[in-house]
């Protein structure tokens, strides 16, 4: 098994598929991370237009300000609780920016391989894998090889199974890889540092609206490791699917046409998610994981976390299920 | 060989990946999804409500000015954290004798339908009625948002959210004047904190709305509406507050001199 598993990966390093993968990550990361930096600029350049040359340098004057109204705010009578647990959370963060002499405006790696993750969370990431995943089955068919493979004395779950393991290691070294080069990229433009920042997570969906009664702060650090780990279970999900399709379809790029076109779809689809109910049993719509951990989603009855990932869970398990009883029992002209 | 060390890094990485991102996972799920026991939520409304009704009931030896609205009144943005709250009583002070008492239920970033909604709730009703004076402002977080949208539609939505605004505001004003009838309401009208990057057509709108708004103010003839577009034109670097938004402490004593001129009869003759 673990000498069918390390056949298989030196098969996907030797094809150089991987190394697309990684230049497309370079590329694409460089990019964001200038598109980010020239946005920086541009807030910087506009806020000091606005409010004179202050906002900026003079941003520990702001931040002070701030955080007394906040405490204005705290001890106002006439707010609920629910906006005192997020302005505590708020102020919280601002004093740390100003104990650590940190202007808030700055991007820092940590921020920016963070943002980059929960950027890429519900498409790019996903063809990334599929990249990966949907040739695994048909490019032997298409190539032929399978015939090879089969002939050994190796039951056949076994060979799936290794195919998907080696999938599933794949997926963990584009994620390291992909965090790896976010940090270095991002670190020439903005710095190394932010990973103890407190960022702001625990938003709940109670009836249909956000709650932020529990709201708490967690480390930079820990936040990036959320995300990625929420990443990585996407990757899990959306390379199970197009296993599944690689599995069933015989050609490489017809298998790589569905998957890609059901993700695309996915974004529009979840247009309709309010009023059609049906949709959210769908897992393109549900990929946005990372979104419930910073609470910049829209409240939609019934769609929380768990309902996210249950639904994630269904669509893996059955996708595996499919494949393997099919590659089992289908014939394979020898 | 090269692709046998390949190998062993690739496992192991995927190993202790796989181990790492499994923790963080599971803690991404905890965070999200924990249960914590809220009973504040419970708790918190009637202890307003308690703390509301037992404010020094009215006699006539006193003032009491009631502030409602918006940051602005609230007093958001002053560097020693007085605003209104602070000034008007020191300026209150020159004119009369009599103890001022300052009730503030003002929220920020209140919009004017919120205000009306706060009003409607009927939990501020008795401090409206024992109120000598009420001190509106409100208005800022309903025009603020039409600034960033292109010269279009900008003309069509400043209509939708003046129509909307000068409703919310009238009712609430009649829920005022018939909670408390002899009251004197005191409007705060509008500024322009962005001179510096305002067009002329922003400036008309914001005159427009600040018209409309004292056209409504003053059908009641107990109420005065304070313009302070003018008294921040020239002085936004002096009155501005480093959020470049707010009045700072001089602009809120500023803008609570001038409201203590405009009603300086009213206060020495009652």
């Amino acid at each position: 098994m673990f000498s069918l598993i390390e056949n298989e990966v030196i098969k996907m390093i030797s094809k150089k598929r991987l190394l697309f993968v990684f230049a497309i990550l370079i590329v694409l990361i460089s990019v964001f991370a200038y598109g980010q930096n020239q946005t920086q600029e541009r807030t910087k350049a506009q806020l000091t237009q606005r409010m004179g040359i202050t906002a900026t340098d003079d941003w520990r004057k702001l931040a002070d300000q701030q955080l007394i109204d906040m405490k204005n705010r705290l001890d106002s009578p006439y707010r609920g609780e629910n906006s005192k647990a997020s302005l505590r959370v708020r102020m919280e963060q601002l004093q740390y920016n100003l104990d650590q002499n940190i202007n808030p405006l700055e991007q820092s790696a940590a921020k920016f391989t963070t943002r980059f993750m929960e950027q890429s969370i519900f498409l790019f990431l996903p063809l990334l894998i599929i990249m990966l995943a949907a040739d695994m089955v048909s490019g032997e068919s298409s190539s032929g090889t399978i015939k090879l493979l089969l002939v050994r004395n190796v039951p056949r779950w076994k060979i799936l199974l290794s195919k998907y393991l080696t999938l599933i290691i794949l997926e963990v070294i584009v994620l390291f890889f992909a965090f790896v080069l976010s940090v270095v990229i991002s670190g020439i433009f903005f710095g190394f540092g932010g990973w103890f920042a407190p960022v702001a997570t625990g938003f709940k969906v109670l009836a249909g609206k956000l709650d932020s009664t529990s709201v708490l702060n967690v480390p930079q650090w820990n936040y990036s490791l959320m995300v990625y780990s929420l990443a990585f279970f996407v990757a899990v999900v959306v390379g199970s699917i197009s296993f599944m399709i690689s599995v069933l379809v015989k050609s490489t790029a017809a298998s790589i046409g569905i998957i890609m076109s059901t993700l695309v779809a996915g974004n529009f689809i979840s247009f309709f998610l309010s009023d059609w109910k049906v949709t959210r049993y769908m897992f393109m719509v549900n990929l946005r994981l990372t979104d419930y951990l910073s609470g910049s989603f829209q409240p939609i009855e019934g769609m929380n976390m768990l309902f996210s990932i249950t639904v994630l869970l269904g669509w893996t398990i059955a996708s595996l299920i499919i494949s393997f009883v099919y590659f089992t029992k289908q014939d394979i002209l020898v | 060989m090269i692709k046998k060390s390949m190998w062993y890094s690739i496992i192991t990485i995927a190993f202790l990946g796989f181990i790492v991102l499994s923790i963080g996972f599971y803690q991404a799920i905890y965070a999200t999804t924990k249960v914590t026991p809220q009973p504040s939520v419970i708790t918190e409304i009637p202890e307003t409500t308690g703390d509301l009704t037992k404010l020094p009931t009215k006699n006539s030896n006193s003032f009491q000015v009631l502030l409602l609205g918006d940051s602005v009144a609230k007093g958001t943005g002053d560097e020693k954290a007085k605003g209104f709250t602070g000034y008007l009583p020191e300026v209150f002070k020159n004119i009369t004798s009599k103890e001022i008492v300052i009730n503030n239920a003002a929220v920020d970033g209140l919009e004017s339908l919120a205000l009306l909604e706060q009003l409607q709730s009927r939990r501020l009703d008795k401090i409206i009625a024992d109120s000598d004076f009420i001190l509106v402002s409100i208005g800022g977080n309903d025009v603020r948002g039409i600034l960033s949208l292109n010269s279009l539609a900008k003309d069509d939505e400043f209509k939708v959210r003046q129509d909307g605004y000068l409703s919310s505001l009238k009712q609430a004003l009649l829920h005022l004047r018939t909670t408390s009838p002899n009251s004197t309401v005191i409007f705060v009208g509008l500024y322009n904190p962005y001179a510096k990057a305002t067009s002329a057509e922003d400036t008309r709108l914001l005159n427009t709305w600040n018209y409309n708004t004292q056209q409504l103010v003053e059908e009641d003839g107990n109420s005065i509406f304070i313009p302070t577009y003018d008294l921040l034109k020239y002085n936004l670097g002096r009155y501005i507050a480093q959020d470049g938004l707010h009045p700072n402490s001089a602009g809120y004593q500023a803008l609570s001199n001038r409201i203590s001129k405009s009603v300086e009869t009213i206060l020495s003759t009652t």
